[in-house]
């Protein structure tokens, strides 16, 4: 039987094998379910009072009975415990030759490190044909690393490094979230997993990081996606919503009033140098921004992005 | 002669009457009514929370994100510290404990009303944080965010919960003492009633476990402003240790919110069964089992915190073994009910359809999250929250509400309607149904929990406003129940000694009890639940004839 509605879609091995030992427990938990309420209803309907004064049955116990629904349970339980075991091992154990990426959760976006030296941010590429493992860890703060679709999840842990692998998976664009409430944005800290061909892939590596993610077209596309990948769209709503910091929809031309009373034209120039330098010119009402990984052309383009919208 | 002399006593103010009381019973109506308050409070929260998630988008209903955070936090918070556990240990435990042992009072009786104020402090202090700054840290604190947490909110957070834990720990030694000193004669530990039993475990559960919450909160504090590091894994701590302490007192903790329960669905069901309990022994210890294995499974939150994943499995084994226990429970209270004579009165329907209805889903959910591959993908996220609330509120709250009633005519010396009482039930039944049951589908398909947005796609807004509208229909619920209270009090029929029928000690004696319980110290003969007829009676044609 299909049960794809009730999970996101398997896209490995494990997320498979996960999904079956999840409905051979459910099974069991069905039929004990089933079970139980039957007896429930039967016993409450067939035995209801029916006058003011009858008693029950003068029953204390029964030993064998007692011994008969302690031991089923137990055994029923230690069945899946011994299948959970085997699987756990399964998971934690990665091949020899394998494929490892780097991983690190910040206050709110995820930074993949590939080992040909580039990186990437809330934007991970990964081979359909390869196995990939991932270590994980954290910049500030315990955040959770989870890919629905491959049923993988292990916590980033500042001062540890946390892995899971997987083996070759399904072509497609996936959503990465973060499990771990890791303060305001925790619910915006998302990222986007592409398993892509071994040429894409190839190709991804050649160009640094750049190519493969989905750039947005029209006028200030590629700031687009810097927003996107750099985290930006975790505190900044594209509309006028104020989240962490202020939105940037029909900001730009505007006047800012800073927190030092003085005011600024919000134009490409203040732009830039509040990305680069974000505690000199703090909008009135917000705390200055963390100092961000952009550089000052990237920045550009981001401004170039900000001034389409509305 | 007696009766002139009492007319010339002046009737006690107030304050005097009721605040400074060291009577058992009266303490633990005042907790029962304090800890409604926060239950109302605690629901408000709950009903912001499910109201901004109506929409899968921006926080719409809450100004700010970091209003919602802080609104989860307040939430769980309350309802555990505030609401769950003061209620099923100390507000029943302090009515119920000594009137069903024989005992005049409990054992220190200043120290259980400094307990209560104590309780009520923690309260204040708790919500005082309202005015210093909300903490967005969630019940469970992780530090490092916690540390960094901004403003008083988490130091005032912190003091309310030390000031919490040495109320429940005074609570604990007293309940501990009283049963083994005070105990009528004939009261053997073999005819404890069953809420005594599982009280008695509890007691020991929030002795031992205590302790570790507030080492945990202590070095948290310290490394926020005394500059240790505990907890900072730049200079040498470890934020797991946390995790470890926290657990080590969180998840004996689930099992403070659900023994009480237990003991009050034992208490409940063989009373309108007209039945002995099935198992008596077999009920009595394994809360014993509960309260020793509650111990050893804390690391199950922990399966994906950063462990090698094979660390989690010695406690798979005991998170698989504790359902055993429980298990047993369920099986003794159906055969209960087999061949019984089921009275469907309120409590009955709480405990019966409510309790074991609902903790069968609860408990079987725990076995998915026990098991390591399946918790992988189902650790913090909105499955957990159906799972708990399952269990604490499909569960644990039945068996408060259920018992409220049950006791209600002993504690006010009125009968209530068993009308509205049903509709209570039916309501909160339906509701908690409607709000748990879908978050098991939102949590599978991807949504983690505390968070205020998500994907619309997948049916997923569709199942979160099933379950907005459920917490709706329980917030209703919860206003019926005390519309149901307020007309039993005004217009209620006068309750008799024993409206059920029951066996206890508390029955015994007029409703409401007597100042000291009993007039003359009672002496037990015979074990709690001597219900029922012997077999050859039992036969409908026998009974016609006689």
């Amino acid at each position: 039987m299909d049960f794809s509605w009730l999970f996101p879609p398997a896209i490995n091995d494990m997320a498979k094998q996960v999904d079956s030992l999840f409905w051979f427990i459910a099974s069991i938990a069905v039929f004990i379910f089933v079970l139980v309420e039957m007896l429930l209803f039967i016993f409450l309907v067939r035995y209801r009072r029916k006058r003011p004064d009858k008693q029950g049955i003068a029953l204390h116990g029964n030993t064998k009975m007692e011994i008969i629904w302690t031991l089923i349970p137990a055994l029923i339980l230690v069945a899946i415990g011994v299948f959970g075991s085997q699987m756990t091992y399964a998971i934690q154990t990665p091949p020899k030759d394998v494929y490892t990426i780097n991983v690190t959760g910040y206050k709110w976006r995820w930074d993949f490190d590939y080992p040909e030296g580039f990186k990437t941010t809330n934007k991970l590429v990964i081979p359909e044909d390869k196995s990939v493992l991932f270590k994980i860890t954290s910049g500030d703060i315990v955040h959770s690393f989870w890919i629905p679709s491959m049923r993988l999840k292990q916590d980033a842990v500042p001062g540890r490094q946390t892995q899971f692998w997987t083996g070759p998976s399904e072509k497609g664009e996936y959503p990465i979230v973060c499990a771990e409430y890791c303060g305001t944005m925790h619910s915006m800290m998302l990222a986007k997993l592409n398993v892509v061909s071994t040429e894409e892939f190839d190709k991804f590596v050649q160009s640094g990081g750049k190519a493969g993610g989905s750039a947005a077209d029209g006028a200030g596309g590629e700031g687009q996606t810097l927003a996107e990948q750099k985290g930006c769209l975790s505190c900044h709503a594209t509309d006028q919503n104020k989240l962490v910091g202020p939105g940037w929809g029909g900001m730009f031309g505007k006047d800012v009033k800073l927190s030092d009373g003085s005011t600024v034209k919000y134009d490409e120039k203040y732009i830039i140098e509040s990305i680069i330098d974000p505690a000199a010119k703090t909008p009135e009402g917000y705390s200055p921004m963390p100092p961000q990984q952009v550089t000052e052309e990237e920045a550009k383009a981001i401004a170039e992005y900000i001034k389409t919208l509305k | 002669m007696g009766t002139v002399a009492t007319a010339d006593v002046k009737k006690p103010s107030f304050v005097r009457d009721w605040l400074l009381t060291v009577d058992h019973k009266k303490i633990g109506i005042m907790y029962g009514v304090v800890c409604l308050l926060f239950f109302f409070l605690g629901g408000a929260a709950a009903l912001v929370i499910r109201t901004e998630l109506l929409t899968p988008g921006m926080p719409d209903v809450v100004p700010q994100a970091d209003m919602f955070n802080q609104m989860f936090t307040m939430h769980g918070s309350i309802m555990i510290f505030l609401f769950m556990i003061p209620m099923l240990t100390a507000a029943f435990g302090n009515y119920l404990v000594p009137i069903m042992i024989g005992a005049h009072d409990m054992a220190f009786p200043r120290m259980n009303n400094l307990a209560f104020w104590l309780f009520v402090l923690g309260g204040f202090v708790f919500l005082s944080s309202l005015y210093f700054g909300m903490p967005d840290i969630g019940w469970t604190a992780y530090p490092p965010y916690s540390i960094e947490s901004a403003g008083l909110g988490l130091d005032i957070w912190v003091l309310g919960v030390h000031i919490l834990g040495l109320s429940s720990i005074l609570g604990a030694i007293n309940i501990i003492v009283t049963v083994f000193n005070l105990r009528a004669p004939g009261m053997t530990f073999n005819r404890l009633p069953l809420y005594v039993w599982s009280s008695l475990i509890t007691a020991f559960i929030q002795l031992f476990g205590t302790p570790a919450l507030a080492g945990a909160i202590t070095t948290l504090l310290f490394d926020r402003h005394f500059g240790t590091h505990f907890y900072d894994a730049s200079a040498g701590g470890d934020p797991m240790l946390y995790q470890h302490l926290f657990w080590f007192y969180s998840h004996p903790a689930v099992y403070i919110m659900v023994l009480p329960a237990m003991g009050i669905v034992s208490e409940i069901i063989p009373v309108f069964a007209r039945k002995p309990i099935f198992g008596y022994h077999a009920i009595a210890y394994s809360s014993i089992a509960i309260g020793f294995l509650g111990f050893l499974v804390w690391a199950h939150h922990m399966f994906v915190a950063g462990m090698p994943l094979a660390t989690g499995i010695p406690f798979m084994v005991t998170s698989m073994i504790i359902a055993v226990p429980s298990a047993i429970k369920i099986f003794n209270w159906l055969a209960t009910l087999w061949r019984g004579s089921n009275w469907f009165t309120t409590p009955m329907l709480f405990v019966t359809v409510g309790f074991i209805g609902m903790f069968t889903i609860g408990g079987l959910g725990g076995i998915f999250l026990g098991t390591v591959p399946v918790d992988i993908h189902m650790h913090d996220t909105y499955f957990v929250v159906a799972h708990f609330h399952y269990v604490l509120f499909g569960g644990s709250m039945m068996a408060v509400l259920g018992g409220l009633f049950y006791w209600l005519p002993k504690m006010t010396g009125r009968m209530y309607s068993e009308k509205l009482g049903k509709t209570v039930f039916w309501m909160y039944f339906v509701g908690t149904n409607l709000t748990f049951f879908p978050m098991h589908y939102i949590g599978m398909m991807g949504m983690p929990r505390r968070v205020f947005q998500y994907d619309p796609a997948n049916g997923m807004q569709i199942a979160n406003q099933i379950a907005s509208f459920g917490s709706y229909l329980v917030g209703a619920a919860a206003i019926m129940m005390v519309v149901t209270i307020i007309v039993s009090l005004r217009s209620g029929a006068k309750a008799p000694a024993n409206p059920w029928g029951a066996q206890t000690l508390e029955w015994t004696v007029s409703s409401p009890p007597p100042e000291h319980n009993f007039i003359e110290m009672p002496y037990v003969t015979a074990p709690p639940y001597e219900f029922g007829e012997a077999e050859e009676q039992y036969t409908p044609k026998k009974s016609f004839g006689a």
